[in-house]
């Protein structure tokens, strides 16, 4: 009797702070994952809205569903206009800011020369400077020279953000890159530059490409130092922008939609890549024996 | 090891320094510093026709419908580019000036204004007189009360596109008893009103409901209706002030009495049939968005052709039945009698004398005075 | 003899010969543009002609007359980086510990919501949050609002949408700092303390601390500057500085005062940098420990 009394309140005990335990073993990832839901809620929407049905001009509310808008996305010529203008400038930006970037890690990572301490606030500082800034001291340098606003300072302006954040990304990768691979390279005869095509450069590609996704991202997408530099020209963020008080055409959640899908797939891509070359060369460097 | 590197680190700076300075010294003429301003010589575009070639226009969005420009290229032959990227007067003004101080014009015929802002850029010299001889339409059916605004006598450099009214856009539901400026004051809609951004639509409106004449008030009269509308803002009565985005508040809502235009209160009647415009007890601000020809303007010609077909009571029915402004010619309520009757005696598109008879004029500021008052009317937007 | 010396100088000349073009870049873009905007700040006149005239009282102008909105930018700021870091920071440590095979899939779906454009996100959530959505309503009926509260053109909704669209910003760093973490040293933390969470508290927590103060920099910064969340998001008693900074330059081209607020707003961010980077050096800037050459 005593024994069937003891047991009776173990287990209601046990079953309760079995489930506290595995709440608070668990809270960590619980709260992780509640943070990823909270990260998608507005995709969630975006997404959602690409499919909205607008009955009048304007498009606030759900108004139903249907695939018709996703049949001609584009069908606005402004917006199509805009959305080229920004592909276009994106295309070059990334061009020019992953070569100028990638140059700058290689010289701040593999050489130690004056003026590498300066070299490196100066990459750094513009990550940390406000865009509204950015833009503004452009716009006062370009006003105070008289210069017209347009394609050409929109890319000056992209490559200058950019270069930073493209120096970032191809550093990391560089750092725990092994130079035997390289000094087994020039053992074997090879000068400086073959070095650099046939063994450097396929081994810190998936660096430099990351770097110039982030830099194609950043540039897309850039909305207050456009606003300052375009002067009358529109790109993609700054129709949006314009639209936006009117109501934004359901063409704009669908050609989000569409860049959305696409820069994933690209990274995706960008990390299979990665461990591709991870395979092929060791990168860290504490692995080795 | 440390001090030869801080000496270093300051030969280095001091060289940029040294070079950001000469760099400098060779600033730029024809730069926001230094430049000249005025009226030089304004010229007069010159009407060559047959209208042909391309044509780019500059419009506020949602203000024609989907037909005309096409009809219009099939019409003449010309290649129109119609963009609508004019949301506001003194945004669009800013995107432009450099272009326009330097003679250019982006690329733009023709771009669309409000009276106010077409006085200003004609007086900076960035406007060309239109040629007569290109719009015969115009000087035909212009009606009457608009044929010699203050700003422009002869009609020498603006026709009008469209006109409104800024008045009250209320949710009959929500707010039934908003008929005057001054309601939008009562603490019982706090958080759910919300008054335009435009300097002389709002202000004026205000001061209106406070018996001042907007054209004849003097700047304490603009400062003083400032400050009240800078309390009514720290007490939380007005939520925001907008441009065009209040049909996104209106549509959702979020608000219920606004400061807003006529003819938007007509497409958010189409999804919501409790919303409708409101005359205010004290009347209304009478406007205009004109069409002018800046200078550095390529095909003016054609320009002028999509002026005089706009002109043509024919061509401007449907532009009007769309927008559901007031529409500038005579002739269209002829028309509407036979293909929307419904909309022959809408006081919105053709309002009659009494409707705005308490109505002013947008007034007109400028110099110091204009500064002033647009300093302090920006404080109280982003208070 | 001689090609030995060709070969070295070269050798020496490399790094320059690699770093200048990208430098020259920003040195011509970044820091040149300073300098006019700072001459710009001291310019008088009426538009559109401005004259240089070392006028430094545009500088007390334009700071008595918004040093509302400064102090509230830094403000909403604060509280961003804040609740960003109490959301990061447990996320960051959930993918870098507990992630596993799925580490990759979480970042990336971290980072692939910031691949829609900033203004469409920040528009989502002004439908999200509207006053007549499902988020009040509930809220409404929680009670966490009053019965006819709002959320949107409230602090509250800038703050949110700070914290929301500064977030990766907040979580890369601190996850690449306890991603580099020796797990050895937190087992033997686990070893030596007597519970997890003082391990963590005295082993993990001080050693992601360089991440953790990059990622602080870098949404503390660009927050104080944004004006976007502000705008759709906030109402007339939202503004920051942004915003007055954006309605100067780009509506009343009142350029020396615009100048003027955004050369200070630029003033005191990088002094907030400098004293960062005096304490831990220019590499944590970027989440990393000193590396070795």
């Amino acid at each position: 009797m005593e024994a069937h009394a003891a047991a009776l309140p173990r287990r209601r005990q046990s079953a309760g702070t079995r489930a506290w335990k595995w709440l608070k073993e668990h809270a960590v990832v619980i709260y992780g994952a509640l943070a990823i839901a909270y990260m998608l809620i507005p995709i969630a929407l975006i997404i959602a809205f690409s499919f909205n049905d607008p009955a009048g001009k304007f498009n606030f509310t759900w108004q139903g569903f249907t695939l018709s808008h996703w049949a001609h996305p584009f069908v606005i010529s402004e917006l199509t206009d805009a959305l080229l203008l920004s592909l276009r400038l994106a295309a070059l930006a990334t061009l020019i800011s992953t070569v100028l970037g990638t140059m700058i890690a290689l010289a701040l990572v593999r050489y130690d020369f004056f003026g590498r301490r300066a070299s490196n606030y100066l990459i750094v500082i513009p990550t940390a400077t406000p865009e509204v800034v950015l833009g503004a001291s452009l716009l006062s340098m370009f006003l105070i020279y008289g210069l017209s606003l347009g394609f050409t300072t929109l890319l000056i302006a992209h490559v200058m953000f950019c270069i930073s954040f493209v120096v970032i990304v191809v550093r990391s990768r560089l750092i725990g890159f092994d130079r035997s691979l390289e000094e087994a390279a020039q053992d074997l005869g090879a000068d400086p530059i073959t070095t650099f095509r046939k063994i450097t450069l396929p081994l810190i590609w998936p660096g430099v490409i990351a770097g110039a996704l982030l830099a194609f991202a950043l540039s897309i997408d850039d909305f207050v130092v456009s606003n300052f530099t375009a002067g009358t020209t529109v790109t993609f963020p700054l129709y949006i922008f314009g639209a936006a008080q009117r109501g934004i055409p359901v063409q704009v959640y669908i050609i989000a939609t569409m860049l959305f899908a696409t820069t994933v797939l690209a990274m995706i891509f960008t990390v299979w890549q990665q461990r591709r070359a991870d395979r092929l060369a060791s990168v860290r460097p504490e692995q080795e024996v | 090891m440390t001090s030869k590197r801080r000496f270093r680190g300051l030969i280095v700076a001091g060289g940029t320094l040294a070079a950001a300075i000469v760099l400098a010294a060779c600033g730029g003429s024809g730069g926001i510093e230094n430049s000249s301003s005025g009226p030089a010589n304004v010229q007069t575009a010159k009407y060559t026709p047959p209208p042909s070639g391309d044509l780019t226009i500059s419009n506020w969005p949602l203000y024609i419908d989907k037909n005309t420009v096409s009809n219009f290229d099939k019409a003449t032959g010309v290649n129109t580019t119609y963009i609508e990227d004019v949301n506001d007067n003194q945004e669009f003004f800013a995107k432009m000036q450099p272009l326009l101080a330097k003679g250019q014009s982006g690329g733009r015929s023709m771009f669309v204004v409000t009276d106010w802002m077409a006085k200003k850029m004609y007086d900076f010299g960035y406007l060309q007189k239109i040629d007569k001889a290109g719009i015969p339409n115009v000087t035909a059916n212009l009606r009457d009360n608009l044929k010699h605004p203050s700003f422009d006598p002869n009609r020498d450099f603006s026709v009008p596109w469209q006109s409104g009214m800024t008045g009250l856009i209320v949710n009959s539901k929500l707010a039934p008893n908003v008929h005057s400026i001054n309601d939008l004051f009562d603490p019982q809609y706090k958080g759910k009103v919300e008054m335009l951004t435009e300097l002389r639509d709002t202000v004026p409106l205000v001061m209106k409901a406070d018996g001042i004449d907007p054209n004849t008030a003097t700047q304490q009269d603009w400062l003083d209706t400032i400050d009240k509308l800078k309390q009514a803002v720290a007490s939380g009565q007005i939520r925001r002030f907008t441009g065009n985005d209040y049909t996104r508040d209106m549509a959702n809502g979020d608000v219920s009495a606004i400061i807003g235009w006529s003819g938007d209160a007509v497409q958010l009647q189409a999804d919501n049939p409790d919303i409708q415009f409101r005359m205010p007890t004290q009347g209304c601000i009478l406007w205009s968005d004109n069409m002018v020809l800046p200078v550095g303007a390529p095909n003016t010609t054609a320009a002028e052709a999509f002026m005089n077909y706009v002109y043509d009571p024919h061509n401007q029915a449907p532009i009007a039945s769309y927008n559901s402004y007031v529409t500038p010619v005579d002739g269209v309520r002829e028309i509407f009698q036979k293909t929307n009757p419904d909309l022959v005696n809408d006081p919105l598109i053709f309002p009659t004398a009494d409707y705005t008879k308490n109505c002013s004029t947008q007034p007109n500021l400028s110099g110091q005075e204009e500064q002033t008052v647009t300093r302090a009317f920006e404080g109280v937007l982003n208070s | 003899m001689r090609n030995q010396r060709i070969v070295a100088l070269r050798r020496r000349l490399i790094p320059y010969f690699l770093l200048g073009p990208g430098i020259l870049w920003l040195i011509l873009f970044f820091v040149v543009p300073m300098y006019y905007m700072g001459r710009l700040s001291l310019d008088t006149g009426v538009f559109p002609s401005f004259q240089f005239n070392w006028q430094f009282s545009n500088y007390s102008d334009v700071l008595s007359a918004y040093d509302t909105q400064f102090i509230r930018a830094f403000e909403y700021s604060a509280a961003a980086t804040v609740i960003g870091l109490l959301i990061a920071y447990p996320l960051a440590y959930a993918i870098a510990f507990r992630g596993g095979r799925w580490k990759n899939a979480m970042l990336l779906a971290v980072i692939a919501p910031f691949f829609t454009t900033y203004l469409i996100r920040t528009l989502a959530w002004e439908t999200i949050l509207s006053d007549n959505g499902f988020v009040v309503h509930t809220m409404q009926s929680l009670g966490l609002i009053s019965g006819d509260g709002r959320v949107l053109a409230t602090s509250g909704a800038v703050i949110a949408g700070l914290t929301y669209n500064f977030l990766p910003f907040m979580i890369l760093p601190i996850y690449a700092s306890l991603e580099r973490l020796d797990r050895s040293l937190i087992e033997a933390a686990k070893d030596l303390y007597s519970s997890s969470r003082q391990a963590f508290l005295r082993v993990t927590l001080p050693l992601s601390m360089p991440g953790l103060v990059a990622g602080t920099l870098l949404t503390f910064i660009p927050a104080t500057g944004d004006y976007i969340n502000a705008q759709f998001l906030g109402g007339a008693q939202q503004s920051m500085i942004g915003n007055v900074i954006q309605s100067l330059y780009l509506k009343q081209t009142d350029y020396p005062a615009a100048a003027a607020l955004s050369f200070t707003l630029m003033a005191a961010m990088l002094a907030i940098v400098f004293i960062y980077i005096r304490f831990a050096g220019s590499e944590a800037l970027m989440g990393e420990e000193v590396e070795s050459t």
